[in-house]
């Protein structure tokens, strides 16, 4: 694999979930790219797809009510979506790891915080007991949980929900995976604790070296940590661009509408103050652009055509899917 | 460990003080002379007021609630009205057969129960999922008298693998063991039936909470997911039902017991309410009293092996 290879690279994903005995695209022909080392920010208002594309690459949408249609995830060269059980389970924490948005019910209440940081490890590494336990205290330490070894033997229920994520983080790093998918880590925390983990997040990236997706419905978080934004809407990707491109020319209306409604830090929000309406549901989409019903700009083609995404005339690295402020040409024709 | 046990003692010991108060109460004030009982109509005014004397019936009520409650906590039960042998020599020559049923039974019931309802749940509408439904249907809409006598035609006259009545040869071990398979199989079968369901369902909840979606973000092998991660937290609501059954078994234990011919406590209770003995029911209710306190302190226990966040309340 050459150095400029990206170690994530998602092709034409499309994630269904099967409603009223019919399948439905929870997440729509879905691509990205992930340089090493690189951050890439998800962001979009619930229900637009970013935890389905998380847990896509993770090969966990729950099984039987979702399923992968299409497209290939590409982890350092190979492709995911094929995989067995088994294959995926050697993978999964090993190569790329995911923390989730909740805090308080990700960790098992029965099991010791040590054990379950421990506990991949072993399953990857083959460490025996007393290995993974010096090698988890030292993920400890690195997450900065104080007291790392009194507090290891304690279970879930004794820490805070700060700690409880830091715990998460350093499960997720055990085996230095290629990359992370950290899925909302902040949102249920308190603003201060917010900061910290965010920081954590931003510190251990960089000393391991990884790339990262990080998710959220907050742009106001994203300028902080990542190099490139990919917004989404209704399970399609809409707008995406390097990160300064994003805050200093938003293309796309709902990206504008996201940025207008960045939360501030004494008001956590997922609500578009700036536009009324809600993401429409899978089973109920639109023909034609998916945003219409929401879209100050809306022209009668919007409605007939779903837009392509397309590349802006001046910016190749930057997307954009509408009729009004897109481009000439399309990407996925590119590709 | 021993902290949280003798603090769930000490909660006990309350619960215990207000049971012995129910019993006291219950069978001071319900309806009838207890004199009159137990000599009949028929018995002469002096008959009755000597016997009152003798139970102490005649003292004011309070005085009567603290001779009792001096009696149990010496440890004392009095006598049989009717054998005149103490209440608790006759409950210990027949608590091993109570207690051993009901320790087979709950066996039965948890060692198979909890493995079926596991596989049950990981084979969702599966065949193997709808044979243990069924399974555990029938388990819970038979009641136990008429398994058991249904048990005792197929098995014993028919087929005759286990004796008919099973208090015959009790000394010898195998001939014992025999006798206990097709009540404790009886019993067990409702308990299986019970602990099944739970597993079946509690796991189906435990397997779609937040931390089974980690515990395999980590990559930990399917079966270690359902093993080490799921039942522990699953098995919190199967103790709660097997705590609360454990009651219901030895309730059931009495029919169970007179159905094949089995001493136990419940044919005690029987025979005293059969023959009015008034003190041995006070005894045994006192009896059973203890042990179903004795089981919520076992389960209390078992919680605090299963489950870290318990110990710490
Ligand atoms: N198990 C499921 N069955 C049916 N539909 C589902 C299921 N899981 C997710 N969906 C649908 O998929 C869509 C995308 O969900 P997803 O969880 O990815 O949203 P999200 O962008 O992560 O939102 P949030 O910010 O709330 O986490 C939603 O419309 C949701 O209704
Ligand atoms: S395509 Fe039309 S409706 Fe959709 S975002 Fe662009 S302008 Fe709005
Ligand atoms: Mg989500």
């Amino acid at each position: 694999m050459s150095e400029q290879a990206p170690v994530l690279d998602v092709q034409g994903l499309t994630t269904e979930f099967r409603v009223h005995g019919e399948w439905h695209a929870a997440v729509r022909g879905v691509s990205f790219q992930l340089a090493r080392g690189e951050t890439l920010a998800i962001v979009g208002e619930s229900g637009c797809g970013k935890s389905i594309t998380a847990l896509s690459v993770m090969r966990l949408v729950p099984q039987g009510a979702g399923r992968i249609a299409s497209g290939r995830v590409l982890l350092e060269g190979r492709d995911l979506v094929p995989l067995s059980e088994p294959e995926m389970e050697k993978v999964r924490g090993n190569r790329v790891s995911m923390i989730f948005q909740e805090p308080m019910t990700s960790l098992n209440p029965v099991l010791t915080v040590g054990f379950q940081v421990a506990e991949s490890l072993h399953y990857h590494r083959g460490l025996g007991r007393a290995e993974a336990r010096r090698t988890a205290l030292a993920l400890f330490d690195q997450v900065k949980i104080p007291s790392a070894a009194r507090r290891f033997d304690d279970y879930p229920h004794q820490f805070s929900g700060g700690m409880r994520q830091r715990v998460m983080i350093a499960m997720a790093l055990a085996c230095n995976p290629a990359v992370l998918l950290a899925d909302e880590p902040t949102t249920a925390l308190d603003v201060t604790i917010q900061a910290q983990v965010l920081a954590l997040l931003a510190e251990v990236r960089e000393a391991y070296g990884m790339a990262m997706v990080f998710i959220t419905h907050n742009l106001g978080v994203v300028a902080s940590i990542a190099d490139r934004v990919m917004v989404m809407y209704a399970g399609e990707v809409v707008e995406t661009a390097p990160i300064d491109a994003v805050f200093a020319r938003p293309t796309h209306p709902y990206t504008e509408a996201l940025l207008r409604s960045i939360p501030r830090v004494d008001r956590n929000t997922t609500e578009l103050q700036a536009i009324g309406g809600q993401v429409p549901a899978i089973s109920n989409m639109p023909a034609g652009c998916r945003f219409a019903d929401r879209c100050a700009l809306v022209e009668p083609r919007c409605r007939v055509q779903s837009p392509p995404l397309t590349m802006l005339p001046d910016d190749p690295r930057h997307h954009v899917r509408c009729w009004v402020r897109g481009g000439e040409t399309s990407v996925e024709a590119l590709q | 460990m021993i902290g949280f046990i003798l603090k769930r003692l000490l909660v006990a010991l309350p619960t215990l003080l207000a049971v012995l108060t129910i019993v006291f109460l219950f069978v001071r004030v319900a309806p009838g002379d207890p004199a009159m009982v137990i000599l009949g109509d028929s018995a002469s005014q002096e008959a009755l007021e000597a016997l009152r004397q003798q139970l102490g019936l005649n003292k004011p009520l309070w005085a009567q609630y603290v001779d009792f409650m001096l009696m149990v906590l010496s440890g004392d039960l009095g006598k049989s009205m009717l054998t005149s042998r103490p209440i608790l020599q006759e409950v210990a020559e027949v608590l091993p057969y109570t207690v051993e049923l009901t320790v087979a039974s709950l066996t039965i019931g948890v060692v198979v129960g909890v493995p079926l309802g596991i596989v049950s749940a990981k084979q969702r509408n599966g065949w193997f999922d709808y044979f243990a439904r069924v399974i555990s249907l029938v388990g819970l809409s038979f009641p136990a008298f008429v398994s058991a006598v249904l048990m005792l035609l197929i098995f014993a006259i028919e087929l005759r693998w286990f004796p008919v009545i099973s208090s015959a040869a009790l000394d010898d071990p195998e001939a014992r063991l025999r006798a206990l398979a097709l009540p404790a199989f009886n019993l067990g079968l409702i308990m299986l039936a019970y602990v099944t369901r739970v597993t079946r369902s509690s796991m189906l909840g435990v397997m779609s909470e937040d931390y089974i979606r980690t515990a395999r973000a980590k990559g930990v092998p399917g079966r270690m997911v359902v093993w080490r991660h799921a039942l522990r937290n699953a098995l919190i609501p199967v103790v709660t039902v097997v705590g609360l059954y454990l009651g219901v078994l030895i309730g059931n234990s009495v029919l169970t017991e007179i159905v094949f011919n089995r001493p136990g406590l419940g044919k005690l209770i029987v025979g005293a309410l059969n023959q009015r003995d008034y003190t041995m029911l006070q005894g045994l209710m006192v009896i059973y009293a203890f042990i179903i306190v004795l089981c919520n302190l076992l389960t209390d226990m078992t919680y605090g092996l299963i489950d870290p966040r318990v110990k710490r309340q």
